[in-house]
């Protein structure tokens, strides 16, 4: 009896704090989304935002933002991880120098590529139109063909080392005797691969892209930063959206109504996600 | 492991090679920017090193800015949040690693589901939590934020580290008359070090680099944090990107070189927490 009562006692600091800024603030989210500023109840906020076209828009966008990082992230992310695996002269060095991208500020990563992409004096259409790749300078950040695709390009140089770092503990894992028998049968390196390292690592496979999915529902701060969800809101994504039209324009309801319907959105994503990923069938 | 042929090796070191120069290129470009001179920073085509370096950029950010201000107030906010969290983590770790109670795995998934919602989806109400605790625009407000986007992660982390430890060890200081508490500070906390230091760093580098909360929180400049204060830089000088540049590599320092050096404790504390769950 006394034991039970311990162990609350140990948690219950940390159960307070976060009842008081995460059980709340939700509820109260729930309240205002169904509430007009005056406090009567209304569906006008759902219908609002559902009809807005900038609200299908920007989910849209976020999903192309986040499936086109993840499955960058994932492939580099991993094949680091099996360079990272193989001994070599200063391997160790390699290995931290990997991580920087991902502990570095986001909002540093943002101004250091916006500044590398700028049109007239960025080093990428300097380097890109010195080797005759294209033949006048882009504008990578104002065309609004090339804008998203430069924003996954740089979330993925921010998050593939994340990958990695996680891959490589699994490969390190791997009970080296697999190796040895699979050598025994004349295996080369691309059959260890296939064979052995990727179907080892499934696992932490899966739960890192599980942290994908969630982070990259949630990023903000590289889009942000940069274009503010323009050109012609070809980069607006829906948290940038929620964020605007209760900073910047000031409608709580609305962002509540929109923030309720995202996060049932981003629920059944990542339930869908967890199903698929648990399934056998799902390898 | 197997001799590789010549080939093997050329491939390795090659994508090796690659792999540095993508990681760190975005950097080396960031310094050489920072000690140029404005005409030279908009010379077409760039040039890749500095005709005469220079350290104008620094100054301009160390004694024309806001940084140095927002410098000391991301350290008291960083370290404020990252203590807090950090002994909530604790107490909370303990007793999920240690004791059996009702409604455990409920408090367990609750506090996880903490990491799932959509940080998008609370700014709003948080927002309104803190104007009516009178909390916007405080130390006070961000240390609270902060703690609770880091203590999920760090609880998850620092149990695994917990669970590691033999019982018999704290049973036999309870049999010796220890308390519970002194039980966790004398036996389990020095025992844990490595979780301890993972949970630290990682707590740090989340709130030291933390954009949106900030943005909308701190609007103040008594209390904004330096990743404000490089968005501000940028719009409030436009065309200074020496400026940017050198704020940039001044914000980089201290998470890159925390990180570096606790860098095989994080690692092991992180990927503990995810394999062992």
């Amino acid at each position: 009896m006394s034991r039970s009562y311990t162990g609350l006692v140990f948690i219950l600091p940390a159960i307070i704090v976060l009842a008081m800024l995460i059980a709340y603030p939700v509820i109260y989210t729930g309240y205002l989304s169904v509430t007009d500023p005056q406090g009567a109840l209304t569906t006008k906020n759902f219908v609002n935002v559902i009809r807005a076209p900038a609200s299908l828009q920007a989910f849209l966008n976020l999903i192309y933002f986040v499936g086109g990082s993840i499955v960058f992230q994932v492939v580099l992310g991993t094949a680091a991880a099996i360079l990272l695996n193989q001994s070599f002269y200063g391997r160790g060095i390699v290995r931290s120098i990997t991580l920087i991208p991902w502990v570095v500020p986001g909002i540093v990563a943002a101004t250091t590529w916006a500044w590398m992409f700028h049109t007239e004096f960025g080093i990428i259409n300097y380097m890109l139109t010195g080797a005759g790749a294209i033949p006048a300078p882009i504008g990578w950040l104002t065309n609004k063909d090339t804008v998203m695709p430069v924003m996954i390009a740089i979330n993925v140089w921010k998050l593939f080392p994340f990958v990695a770092v996680m891959v490589l503990a699994g490969l390190q894992s791997v009970p080296q005797e697999l190796y040895e028998a699979a050598r025994m049968d004349g295996a080369n390196f691309w059959n260890e691969v296939r064979d052995i390292m990727l179907p080892q690592v499934r696992p932490v496979i899966v739960s890192v892209t599980l942290l994908l999915v969630i982070w990259g529902l949630n990023s903000i701060t590289l889009i942000y930063a940069i274009t503010r969800g323009g050109p012609a809101n070809k980069t607006l994504i829906t948290p940038i959206l929620i964020f605007r039209l209760a900073f910047e324009s000031f409608q709580f309801n609305q962002a509540a109504a929109l923030s309720v319907l995202f996060f049932i959105v981003a629920a059944i994503i990542v339930a869908i996600y967890l199903r698929v990923s648990r399934s056998p069938e799902g390898a | 492991m197997m001799r590789r042929s010549l080939l093997g090796e050329l491939t390795i070191s090659i994508s090796a090679l690659v792999l540095i120069l993508v990681c760190l290129f975005p950097f080396a470009w960031m310094a050489l920017s920072s000690i140029k001179t404005l005409p030279e920073l908009y010379t077409i085509p760039p040039h890749w090193l500095p005709d005469a370096p220079t350290l104008g950029n620094y100054a301009t950010v160390l004694f024309n800015s806001n940084i140095p201000r927002y410098f000391l107030n991301s350290v008291i906010i960083s370290v404020g949040s990252t203590a807090l969290a950090l002994l909530l983590a604790v107490f909370a770790s303990y007793g999920f690693a240690r004791f059996n109670f009702r409604g455990k795995r409920l408090f367990q998934s609750f506090v996880l589901v903490g990491q799932l919602l959509p940080t998008a989806a609370i700014i709003v109400p948080l927002f309104i939590t803190l104007r009516y605790l009178g909390l916007v625009n405080t130390y006070w407000g961000l240390i609270l934020v902060y703690t609770i986007i880091t203590l999920p992660l760090s609880v998850w982390m620092l149990q695994s580290y917990f669970r590691a430890i033999p019982y018999e060890l704290e049973e036999a200081a309870i049999m010796d008359g220890t308390s519970r508490v002194g039980v966790l500070f004398r036996i389990v906390l020095p025992l844990s070090l490595p979780g301890i230091v993972a949970v630290v760093v990682y707590a740090f580098v989340t709130t030291w680099n933390e954009f949106i909360f900030a943005l909308c929180f701190a609007t103040d400049s008594t209390v904004k944090t330096l990743p404000i204060g490089l968005a501000e830089f940028s719009t409030e000088f436009n065309t200074d990107w020496g400026g940017v540049m050198a704020a940039s590599l001044v914000m980089t320092l201290p998470v890159a070189l925390l990180f570096l050096s606790m860098q095989r404790l994080f690692v092991g504390g992180l990927t503990a927490g995810a394999t062992k769950g």
